[in-house]
């Protein structure tokens, strides 16, 4: 397997369109690395930068040491997984798995051991001669990764592979997908503009939007500790709330004022904001659904950051319920536990857990503090 | 002819089912396939065969049989053994070789068929002929994907673009030049455009995939008559063009979705120079900066938004104002003006299809 390095990474195009801009990443030999932002932000650019099927327009890219921007795609020992998992609908699974390998003249003996090594890998050894029209969307998937398992590469790229797969499937795919990077021990590195995959599958992400990375972390870190109010709102479902807030001091305290209530931040957070000369300015501050309490006695213990609502709608999903409320005419979520009394028209009083706010300049978007 | 590989595939199987030894040669003797070595020495027997009348003969403890393609001799076989096993393998294998040819022979009619139909080179009369013999049909939908590869003479690129639609005898694969693959897709009355485009998108990720090659895909439109097949030809061809000029961000390109790029695409190039001429007086968008193209294409991009654009720019939104209003200074046009836009943008597109079109003149 293989380290990867992209060094101010740039793909313009001569239409003046600037997909990516000044890409800098280092990828460790081993690592699952996810590319996740919504569409047009340049992640699968930068994946078919990596693959050599897009030109790199300005900085390097780097595979075991090793420049590869003016490497042809096939000598670069990678091998890609697409949404569309396009199958020979005439071949079996195995011709299917071995039909690239045969392209490089590879000897039968050969690519008979391989094929059968990434059956076994992908329990598609039972499945070797049938035809793609008799295998489930799952199992067809599984063919598409077996082709690239088989050419044994430096690197796996995997582009939202599990887009065309409905719920249940993903989330089996998504198991599968986590064994198998255990088991080659590859470098992967997957784009999907879902969350949820980003969050469950890499060691580390990169979160992009329009062509910039925002922020490169773990998934915990992510979560926790986003970098602006781009990636705190994209990483987690439901979204983080958003509120505009008048920062204020009372006394030591240091407050957050909005749509006529006032809570107190920690100190050490009140802190922060006072010494980056926020008092007295606009700020954004977030705050994660699951932080916004209704349970009696979390509010008895939170009497610096209790206020009322009135709930608009009421969503029970089995183990949690979601309450939506507007602050500010902006929606925002609590993800409360389903013994809740409160129902849509209710006015109640909800608090929040502030050692997990998050404050973010209003202009220039940037975390203040998490 | 069939190639010596399909030749060699062929006896291979056939050995791999019988067990029994086979050659193929040609009426000089020369070896063209061959499951046993030493087949060489066969050739003078070969030739005196050929000299005979008889259609299979046993030389040497090896059936030899003739092999005819309507009526001409084409190949000679043969199987080692005179059993009468053998012989009935023998018999067999030249009956299979036989088919090969007939169906090797359709197909390559097929095949400059279809050619001669996307390059205008059939009459009217000619079309419906020729279909009818060669089993075409003639009023069913159909669409030109035109597949261009990144190097030339790609056989990785062609063979998976055969290997995938294979199963569809209704859809040809050919090519008349030697960068472009050319697929005459069979549409079902009810495929969407959605359903094209996903062919389209298809055709780039398994190219991507298996062939590791760069591609981009454009298609026509769907036709509903055979004779309509080299107009939704051009289409493609000229949606590649375009998609060039205009969109080189995209890999598949529709002619369909062509908008104003299509427009611009059939002015002559003295009405260009004309019209920019008279836009930016003499001056060329070319001597604008980078920062003022920039804001320009976000500008553009944010459908005339200045908070937005101003917001992803990372700039203060007066300062977006205060580069507008220089460079209406300069040329006169207020992009904050659908008016002037519309005109700037045009101007643009019209300088990018110039400037393609005179780098292909050196």
């Amino acid at each position: 397997m293989a380290s990867l390095s992209l060094r101010n990474v740039t793909k313009s195009y001569p239409n003046g369109f600037v997909a990516v801009k000044d890409f800098n990443l280092e990828i460790a030999d081993k690592e699952f690395i996810i590319f996740v932002g919504p569409s047009g932000c340049g992640k699968s650019t930068t994946l078919r930068m990596i693959a050599g099927l897009e030109d790199i327009s300005s900085g390097e890219l780097y595979i075991d040491g090793k420049l590869m921007n003016n490497v042809e795609p096939k000598d670069r020992d990678i091998a890609m997984v697409f949404q569309s998992y396009a199958l020979y609908p005439h071949m079996s699974v195995y011709d299917n798995m071995a039909f690239g390998l045969k392209l490089r003249k590879v000897p039968k003996d050969e690519i008979d051991k391989l094929v059968q090594e990434a059956a076994r890998i992908l329990d598609l050894s039972h499945l070797l001669d049938r035809k793609p029209k008799a295998l489930s969307g799952g199992q067809r998937q599984r063919v598409a990764m077996g082709r690239a398992i088989v050419r044994n590469p430096k690197v796996f790229l995997m582009d939202e592979p599990l887009s065309n797969l409905d719920a249940k499937l993903r989330g089996q795919m998504r198991i599968e997908i986590s064994k198998l990077h255990q088991r080659l021990e590859a470098t992967i590195i997957y784009v999907t503009h879902d969350q949820t995959e980003a969050m469950t599958l890499g060691t580390r992400i990169v979160v992009m939007k329009d062509g910039v990375v925002q922020q490169v972390d773990s998934p915990q870190n992510l979560y926790d500790k986003p970098c602006n109010k781009f990636v705190a709102g994209f990483i987690g479902s439901p979204q983080m709330n958003m509120v505009d807030a008048t920062v204020g001091k009372t006394g030591s305290d240091i407050t957050l004022s909005f749509d006529g209530h006032t809570i107190t931040l920690p100190e050490e957070k009140g802190k922060v904001l006072e010494q980056k000369g926020y008092v007295g300015k606009m700020v954004t501050f977030g705050i994660r659904p699951e932080d916004v309490h209704d349970e009696p006695a979390f509010l008895e213990a939170s009497p610096k950051t209790t206020f009322s609502v009135t709930v608009r709608v009421y969503e029970l999903l089995g183990a949690e319920v979601y309450l939506y409320f507007d602050i500010n005419e902006q929606n925002c979520t609590a993800r409360v536990n389903p013994r809740t009394t409160a129902r849509p028209g209710d006015t109640i009083k909800v608090a929040l857990d502030i050692s997990k706010i998050h404050v973010f300049d209003k202009d220039s978007e940037m975390v203040i503090v998490n | 002819m069939i190639s010596n590989q399909i030749l060699q595939t062929t006896i291979d199987g056939l050995k791999a089912i019988t067990r029994i030894d086979l050659c193929i040669c040609d009426t000089e003797g020369k070896v063209l396939s061959s499951t046993f070595p030493d087949a060489e020495q066969y050739e003078s027997a070969i030739i005196s065969f050929v000299d005979s009348p008889a259609d299979s003969q046993v030389i040497q403890g090896y059936q030899f049989f003739k092999i005819f393609d309507e009526n001409q001799l084409e190949y000679i076989l043969l199987a080692k053994g005179g059993s009468d096993d053998v012989y009935m393998v023998g018999k067999l294998a030249a009956f299979q070789i036989q088919n090969l040819l007939v169906a090797y022979k359709e197909r390559y009619d097929k095949d400059n068929f279809v050619k001669n139909l996307l390059l205008d080179n059939l009459l009217l009369v000619d079309i419906y002929n020729r279909a009818k013999k060669l089993h075409i049909e003639t009023n069913v939908k159909r669409v030109v994907y035109l597949i261009e590869t990144k190097h030339e003479k790609d056989v990785n690129a062609l063979e998976t673009v055969r290997c995938l639609f294979a199963g569809k005898t209704k859809d040809f694969i050919t090519a008349v030049d030697e960068k472009n693959i050319i697929l005459v897709k069979e549409v079902k009355p009810t495929e969407t455009a959605e359903e094209l485009e996903k062919t389209a998108n298809m055709i780039v990720d398994m190219l991507n995939t298996e062939a590791m090659t760069k591609v981009h895909v454009a298609y026509g439109t769907v036709v509903s008559d055979l004779k309509e097949v080299s107009r939704s030809y051009k289409e493609a061809k000229m949606a590649l063009d375009v998609g060039k000029i205009f969109y080189s961000n995209k890999n598949v390109v529709a002619y369909s979705n062509l908008g104003i790029g299509r427009l611009i695409y059939q002015l002559p190039l003295p009405l260009c120079r004309m019209f920019i001429k008279e836009i930016f007086e003499g001056k060329s968008p070319d001597e604008f900066d980078d920062e003022t193209l920039t804001t320009i294409n976000k500008f553009f991009e944010n459908n005339l938004n200045v908070s937005e654009t101003s917001r992803q720019l990372y700039i203060h939104r007066n300062t977006l104002v205060y580069r507008l209003d220089k460079l209406q200074k300069s040329t006169g046009l207020d992009l904050r003006v659908f008016e002037d836009a519309i005109t700037f943008k045009i101007a643009l597109m019209v300088v990018k299809y110039m400037k393609y079109m005179e780098s292909l003149d050196y």
